[in-house]
């Protein structure tokens, strides 16, 4: 798997589950939490089997950007147009959440396949809502139209008190990532998977790409931003997305690949973590087996299973010497 | 941003099926098999050039192309490119690389979470090396950066589900029947005594064997490669405890259309349909662990008798309690009337060891009968998920884990503790 997946996987599962079984009367109250800190909370009561409540809450945004009424811009609809008639927005929300829509599964269309697509659909409400400012402005870009404030740039939220910057213009908009990373090994790792990916644009396949480039420092778009918003330990990550990027069915997949972008990046170092682990243990072992070899011949014991530990290493064996 | 103000990942790994989801909630998010099919195509070239390069030529993310649970098993059928690799065998995690894969989906795939924001719950079996809880530290702290790791002892873990916030009882015997391994472990009062701990070599892998060797021996016509998927589902669907193995036997020979199913399968390869009738399997399979004869010559202690023995083994005080708090985990234990059978066994045994003991002394001293109680509960399938869930809502949890900053103290040798083999819990 190379790139998240734009539907909440359990989501989908659930739907699936009460649409095959609408009749079974069944309560189901359960509530999940994504990465970004975007918690979800399905809840179905066993009087209206048809009814499925879906809570949706959202990463806390930083001084920067704006959320009208507790939603981003232009969420509201965003969820409309997806979802139409079979979706309803409660209001208030339910405690503690930002969103609740309330599922009637009894009018969703009655063919099989648009059924599947309209389900895979709610089950990415997550990119619906928190994509919604983006997906405006990237409209904007594909019918090159230029939305008031041009120039300016745009702080949009993609994770707990973090947002990413969007500058628009009437042919192209540059979006850039400061990145941060907690932990120090992460951040080295990020930074040259970042660098990779700067220079793997130049390739030959790759012309069509949005241009990417990779800074430690801020870059000029974004003279004026507050000093908190500019402090990255991994570089700033710029793309310039052409309206070609966001014709027809590439807006959506833009849309989701640009506000999951660092959760991308953080999936791909954690990857690469494992893959040296496991590039760690062959070597250990290879290097266990010359040891093994070295040893001089000895008598054989009686006893093996409990001394084999001390006299022959490997991680396969650690588990013989304790096996009940 | 505080870890602990989010629900914990619980990720229960068995030999079959691994559980996982987040604490607080009923049931797991997710039961998937635990395999993975890996894509090892390029493992095949020579050993004289080195392994990067094929990799590069195998494709520029070989080592991402895999797959776990349902997907693998769906991907290793449709095409050869994809071997399958079970990573956990009798409840021991035999393949680190392939458990590190299988917990990357896992946590990435399917719950989606970033492992950073949560506290994470593991579980093991209560033999475990002390190692393998090391390397378990090891790649949650080192891999995934997991604030907080607690590796809990599933058995206990089973008897944790049935805690409530009055009636916390934590001895018992915890009876786990698996896909993988059977075991009998008894804890007492939260610390399980590791030397009276028994294990038995069939479980459910053996049950669906054993049920496609009766199925193939009668000549029902199933396809070779499908036999065992398909005496798997004959299990899950149709198989039952009985009481009786003779009786059954004059009861189906008696009313053959009452007891006498039809499976009805389609073979994966050609599409086509086939039928075929199920019919003393029913019975004898979940037989083969009341009376394992039927099934091999190697191991012959019923259940019954074992769960008694486990507790005669167990410290004399201990007794009493643990026989009246006999908790079944496992899916191989959702057989109907299996609580019943087994509970009806123990009591046999242990009644006729009571009249045996009043009778040497002359019927003058009157022993108090014991109380034999075996516990079922609808989730028994992941009872240990369902603890892990109950456990970690609970606010002392927290305080109870390894924490990333003692990671990076002391090393990995922090994990090799278990708080529940010190007597604390």
């Amino acid at each position: 798997m190379i790139l998240l997946q734009s539907h909440s996987r359990f989501l989908l599962q659930t739907l699936l589950n009460r649409v095959q079984n609408l009749e079974k009367e069944i309560e189901l109250d359960h509530h999940w939490v994504e990465f970004d800190d975007v918690r979800y909370h399905v809840q179905v009561s066993v009087k209206n089997p048809h009814i499925l409540q879906l809570s949706l809450s959202l990463p806390t945004s930083p001084l920067e950007t704006v959320f009208v009424g507790g939603l981003p811009f232009g969420a509201i609809e965003a969820i409309k147009a997806a979802y139409g008639v079979i979706v309803q927005i409660l209001d208030p929300p339910r405690d503690g959440f930002n969103l609740t829509l309330k599922l009637n599964l009894s009018k969703l269309p009655q063919d099989e396949e648009n059924r599947h697509t309209l389900l895979v659909k709610i089950a990415s409400v997550r990119e619906v809502v928190l994509g919604a400012p983006l997906r405006v402005i990237l409209k904007h870009l594909a019918s090159r139209t230029v939305a008031p404030d041009t120039n300016q740039f745009v702080a949009l939220v993609h994770r707990p008190n973090e947002s990413f910057f969007l500058v628009p213009q009437a042919d192209k908009v540059t979006v850039v990532f400061p990145m941060r990373f907690k932990d120090s090994i992460d951040t080295v790792l990020a930074t040259s998977f970042l660098q990779e990916f700067m220079e793997s644009r130049r390739t030959a396949g790759l012309s069509n790409a949005p241009p990417c480039l990779w800074s430690q420092s801020p870059p000029l778009e974004l003279k004026g931003a507050t000093d908190d918003a500019l402090s990255a330990n991994a570089g700033f990550v710029t793309f310039v997305i052409f309206p070609r990027h966001v014709e027809g069915r590439k807006l959506d997949r833009t849309v989701w690949n640009l506000s999951t972008f660092h959760a991308y990046v953080n999936y791909h170092v954690k990857c690469s973590e494992g893959f040296m682990h496991s590039r760690m243990r062959r070597r250990v072992e290879s290097l266990i087996q010359a040891l093994n070899c070295a040893k001089p011949e000895q008598e054989k014991t009686k006893k093996t299973s409990q001394t084999r530990s001390f006299k022959r290493l490997s991680l396969k064996n650690s588990r013989t010497s304790s096996s009940s | 941003m505080d870890p602990t103000s989010r629900p914990t990942v619980v990720i229960d790994n068995g030999t079959g099926y691994s559980k996982m989801g987040f604490a607080g909630n009923v049931e797991p998010c997710f039961i998937q098999p635990t395999v993975v099919a890996l894509n090892d195509s390029y493992l095949n070239q020579t050993r004289a050039s080195s392994n990067m390069a094929n990799q590069y030529s195998a494709g520029v993310m070989a080592d991402l192309d895999f797959f776990i649970g349902d997907d693998a098993l769906l991907r290793s059928r449709a095409s050869n490119t994809y071997t399958l690799s079970h990573p956990i065998n009798h409840g021991q995690v035999e393949d680190w690389d392939a458990m590190e894969r299988y917990w990357q989906h896992c946590i990435f795939a399917y719950l989606r979470c970033d492992p950073e924001d949560h506290y994470f719950l593991l579980t093991e079996s209560p033999l475990t090396a002390p190692e393998n809880r090391e390397y378990m530290g090891e790649i949650m702290f080192e891999t995934f950066n997991v604030p907080g790791l607690y590796i809990g002892v599933n058995s206990v873990l089973a008897l944790a589900a049935g805690c409530s916030t009055s009636k916390c009882d934590l001895t018992g015997v915890v009876v786990d029947v698996g896909e993988g391994a059977t075991r009998v472990v008894p804890v007492a009062e939260g610390y399980v005594i590791g030397s009276c701990i028994k294990s038995i070599p069939i479980a459910g892998k053996d049950v669906t064997l054993f049920i496609q060797e009766l199925m193939r021996e009668r000549g029902e016509k199933m396809p070779p490669e499908d036999s065992f998927e398909a005496a798997r589902k004959v299990k899950e669907m149709y198989c039952y405890t009985s009481s009786d193995i003779v009786k059954e036997f004059t009861k189906h020979d008696k009313e053959p259309a009452k007891y006498i199913k039809q499976w009805r399968g389609i073979r994966l390869k050609t599409g086509a349909p086939y039928t075929c009738d199920v019919g003393y399997e029913r019975f004898l399979g979940p037989e083969v662990l009341f009376s394992p004869e039927i099934y091999t010559s190697d191991y012959i202690t019923p259940l019954p008798a074992l769960v008694d023995k486990c507790i005669q083994s167990a410290p004399i005080d201990t007794r009493r309690a643990l026989y009246k708090n006999i908790v079944l985990s496992g899916g191989s234990t959702m057989f109907k009337d299996f609580h019943r059978r087994l509970q009806r066994d123990v009591k046999k045994i242990v009644d006729a060891r009571v009249q045996a003991a009043t009778a040497l002394h002359g019927g003058d001293i009157k022993a108090k009968p014991v109380e034999v109680n075996v516990v079922s509960h609808p989730i028994q399938r992941f009872a240990v998920w369902f603890g892990g869930s109950v456990l970690a809502s609970t606010p002392e949890f927290f305080a109870a884990c390894h924490t990333k900053a003692e990671y990076e103290e002391h090393g990995a040798s922090i994990c090799r503790v278990n708080p529940v083999f010190k007597g604390m819990f």
